[in-house]
């Protein structure tokens, strides 16, 4: 069975603790959300919708950090081959993240009475702005939270001149974050100025950050769970980093088409933003080559499920839904519409969201001593969540193009009685997903809380816990022509929804007639989601028809597969 | 794109020319960036707009103290439950901005909009005293007064003072002079009047009713039914419930005859005199966790008969008659 050699590595169980405790309030805020639209009467006095929809986004971001640094402490060790730097530190880290989270929650209702706190010009208990909505206390807090990760992690890690790609991934990955973060901490008068700002942080967060440690970790990841050579994947990480500042550093742009910036960022947003998708394009690409380099049994499935469905939905979420918007001759119509919020949920909770929950599917089995634990909840989990994330990008996207058509094209602007009803069957199809989400998510927090603590665990399990799959059919191995034929569908649904954004251009569709849009929004959602689905079904039961894992199989430790 | 084991891979180089490459197109961005906000563009400058005496930047803090954006879109950024605030302005007007603000709950009646154009400084803003011209010069709020005006809408009642009410309004007249690029598209069509493109008719008929039950079918024919309209058509029922529940006044169920205690702390009977006074002059004697200046001075608005119907009305909604 495989140890853990490193004592320091234990640290970031409450991390993931933590995380999974967040995720759980974030998504019982969003589904309050979701009845809040429904029924905007509900709660009305007692809790504004923008409080609930404060406490959704921000829960979203501190969970995704804490499952961040659970991983990096986790890999730590396992990167600079010994003991993680300041262990006191990293428990205080954890107690002021737990201070952030209480002291945010609280802080945000505050928005009902209008009440920011405004100290020295500054919003000292919430800031009202969109991601940013943290007041300045906290942001405080923060900023000092993310030097102690730095301290962490760069005195953890070896000297500069040993190095390879996933320590400097990782490394730059951050310092950035940290310094990024600083440009959210001002007062801006100028409303243009401030969403110049704003989007600094979130979108080089986003784009420029959390992608840097996704690239990093995911390669090393892969590198523990197939052994794949580390200069390699190191590679790979060095190339999607590039890709990534490369496109995304001008790709910003594509946040200040409308802002009150002059028209020439039209043309740069579009431009580089639309190469965007490249780096996600080579670490799907990488995901499949890593994980047929031999075609030895994958020994811990839940973990490898949400890394792949991380990847892929990377690539959809991210990928795909954000170059059809990408465009200032799409994005003047889906811009400040329903059909941005498909993107960000399935790029947010799939790229980093789905990462985290590898990170401690993989880890907390490990550091629970129980390598060999019953995967059959994990798997029912990942399913239900998957799913339920597709069919919410789904209703978002089409109560979007309804939204889009109703609002922009015919100019109907009362919400209440022209726009939501249009949009009442998207609506409605939200909290419908939204319950399949929740409960993989109810699953997923119950089993990574107890795997490895409860009862039948500590019987010694079957054999074969994982029933095998014939390697016919979906079964049957997946080659490299079939995973680009995958990737072809994906991009000529993206190309579709494209169209059909585009087509909001069209005099006809001007002049009000809603065909072209509506057709091509249906056909081109409901092929994306349902490629994605497929293909992650055909790679999973692939993966699941090389058989169980023997025991003779399990290499003794993590540690040899860094070497 | 790989570097096999045991080959010469120059990581070295490879990090400097992609490092090149990164700082050329961080130059781009910066440039881009110093060229967007050079006051020559003539672009809007919160500090240089106000209105009523406050100035933009003042209405940006309560913007952000009421986190609009948690609801609202501005710039097309924010969330999506609300409509976009960037042009509002320009379309509605400040009178009706000052008259729906304070009472969010319920949408503003052609008669609320009037009471806000007597004040001189809104007049002014507005362009007009008259609302008949105001309606003409701002058909989106003729629209909202003609099909909402009256009704409950979905935005919760906020908390406002009158000076949070004005500085917002003088945030969202910068908002609205804000040069955006052409976004939102200009549309081709009218929604309202072209039939064929109404997304789904059936839905539009199913959310007329309001929280207030419409009035107006048949001619109110005794005192207190006559006040009863005219309560509604004033726009009174926006901010009180003709129940005992607090919207941003009192409610009017059972308030007749009750014993309220004042600011400076002596109390008063709720009878006749007191709510002519209080309606005529709001502010003249304000009930204790009230703020005062939010609700407007019906005097000259309403005449005396007028103000006795709607007085005869609220005694009807109960109450301890003496």
């Amino acid at each position: 069975m495989i140890r853990i050699e490193y004592q320091t590595q234990r640290l970031s169980m409450r991390f993931f603790m933590l995380m999974l405790v967040l995720f759980f309030f974030q998504v019982a805020f969003g589904l309050l959300a979701a009845a809040q639209h429904i029924d905007p009467a509900l709660l009305a006095g007692q809790l504004n919708f923008n409080v609930v929809r404060a406490e959704h986004t921000n829960l979203g971001i501190l969970w995704v950090l804490s499952g961040f640094i659970g991983a990096i402490l986790f890999v730590g060790p396992l990167l600079s081959k010994r003991e993680l730097a300041a262990p006191g530190l990293i428990k205080f880290l954890f107690y002021a993240l737990l201070a952030i989270v209480v002291w945010n929650v609280a802080t945000q209702s505050l928005a009902q009475q209008g009440i920011a706190g405004w100290w020295q010009g500054q919003p000292m208990l919430h800031e009202g702005l969109e991601y940013l909505e943290a007041g300045r206390i906290v942001d405080v807090v923060i900023l000092v939270g993310f030097a102690i990760l730095c301290y962490v992690v760069l005195r953890t890690f070896p000297p500069v001149s040993e190095w390879n790609e996933i320590h400097w991934g990782l490394g730059i990955g951050v310092v950035a974050l940290t310094l990024v973060w600083i440009f959210g901490m001002f007062f801006v008068e100028r409303l243009d100025l401030q969403e110049y700002f704003r989007w600094y942080v979130v979108h080089y967060w986003v784009e420029g950050v959390w992608e840097v440690i996704h690239i990093s970790l995911v390669g090393f990841l892969l590198v523990l769970m197939f052994k794949a050579d580390v200069k390699s994947v190191g590679y790979a990480v060095f190339w999607g980093i590039s890709l990534v500042w490369l496109s995304g550093l001008i790709g910003n742009a594509h946040h200040y088409f409308w802002i009150g910036t002059p028209e020439v960022w039209q043309f740069w947003g579009s431009l580089f933003s639309a190469l965007e998708p490249l780096p996600l394009i080579f670490c799907f690409w990488h995901v499949y080559l890593d994980s047929h380099q031999d075609d030895k049994p994958v020994e811990n499935m839940p973990a490898f499920a949400f890394l792949l469905g991380s990847v892929v939905l990377e690539h959809v979420g991210a990928g795909i839904l954000g170059f059809t918007m990408t465009f200032a001759l799409t994005n003047l119509w889906s811009h400040g519409t329903w059909v941005t919020l498909s993107h960000a949920h399935l790029a947010l909770f799939g790229t980093f969201g789905m990462l985290g929950i590898a990170a401690a599917y993989y880890a907390v089995p490990l550091m629970r001593g129980k390598a060999n634990f019953d995967q059959r909840v994990g798997r029912l989990a990942f399913w239900l969540v998957f799913t339920g994330v597709l069919g919410l990008c789904f209703a978002f996207a089409i109560g979007g193009t309804v939204q889009v058509f109703v609002y922009r094209t015919l100019a109907l602007d009362w919400f209440g009685g022209d726009v939501a009803p249009a949009m009442q069957f998207a609506k409605v199809m939200v909290p419908v997903f939204g319950f399949v989400f929740a409960m993989g998510v109810c699953i997923l927090v119950y089993d990574l809380m107890t795997v490895g603590l409860r009862d039948r665990d500590s019987a010694e399990l079957p054999a074969a816990p994982v029933v095998p799959v014939a390697p016919t059919g979906w079964g049957r191995r997946l080659h490299g022509w079939e995973t680009g034929l995958w990737l072809l569908g994906m991009w000529f649904f993206g190309g579709v929804i494209t169209m059909g954004l585009l087509s909001f251009n069209l005099r006809t569709v001007a002049e009000g007639s809603m065909m072209l849009p509506y057709l091509m929004g249906g056909v081109g959602y409901t092929g994306l989601l349902l490629v994605t689905l497929g293909f992650v079904m055909r790679f999973l039961r692939s993966l699941e028809a090389r058989g169980p894992v023997g025991a003779a199989q399990v290499p003794a430790t993590v540690a040899a597969a860094t070497a | 794109m790989s570097c096999p084991p045991g080959q010469r891979c120059e990581e070295g180089a490879k990090r400097r020319r992609a490092l090149l490459v990164l700082g050329t197109m961080g130059a781009i961005f910066l440039a881009l960036s110093a060229a967007s906000f050079v006051d020559s563009r003539g672009q809007a400058i919160p500090s240089q707009v106000s209105y009523a005496g406050y100035d933009a930047v003042e209405g940006k803090r309560v913007f952000q103290a009421y986190n609009c954006m948690g609801c609202h879109t501005i710039v097309g950024n924010g969330a999506y439950f609300g409509p976009d605030l960037t042009k509002l302005y320009g379309k509605v007007g400040p009178a009706w901005l000052e008259a729906f603000l304070p009472s969010a709950g319920a949408w503003p009646t052609s008669g609320a909009v009037a009471m806000q154009l007597r004040d001189g400084a809104i007049a002014d803003e507005s362009g007009t005293a008259s609302i008949d011209a105001y309606l003409e010069k701002y058909p989106d709020a003729a629209e909202r007064v003609a099909r909402r005006g009256g009704h409950a809408s979905l935005m919760p009642n906020l908390p406002l003072t009158r000076v949070e009410t004005q500085q917002l309004v003088a945030f969202l007249k910068y908002a609205s002079s804000i040069h955006t690029e052409g976004w939102p598209p200009k549309p081709k069509v009218d929604g309202l009047s072209f039939p064929q493109a109404r997304p789904m008719p059936a839905a539009l008929a199913s959310t007329a009713g309001g929280a207030i039950p419409a009035g107006g079918q048949a001619a109110a024919a005794s005192p207190a039914e006559q006040g009863a309209q005219l309560a509604r058509d004033t726009g009174c029922m926006a901010c009180h419930s003709a129940g005992t529940e607090r919207l941003v006044g009192p409610g009017w169920g059972g308030l007749y005859g009750t014993e309220e205690t004042l600011d400076d702390g002596s109390t008063i009977r709720v009878d006749e005199a007191y709510l002519t006074e209080s309606i005529l002059d709001p502010d003249a004697k304000v009930v204790k966790g009230y703020v005062p200046h939010v609700m407007p001075a019906y005097e000259g608005m309403l005449d005396a008969g007028q103000v006795e119907s709607i007085v005869t009305y609220i005694r009807s909604l109960g109450g301890d008659h003496p």
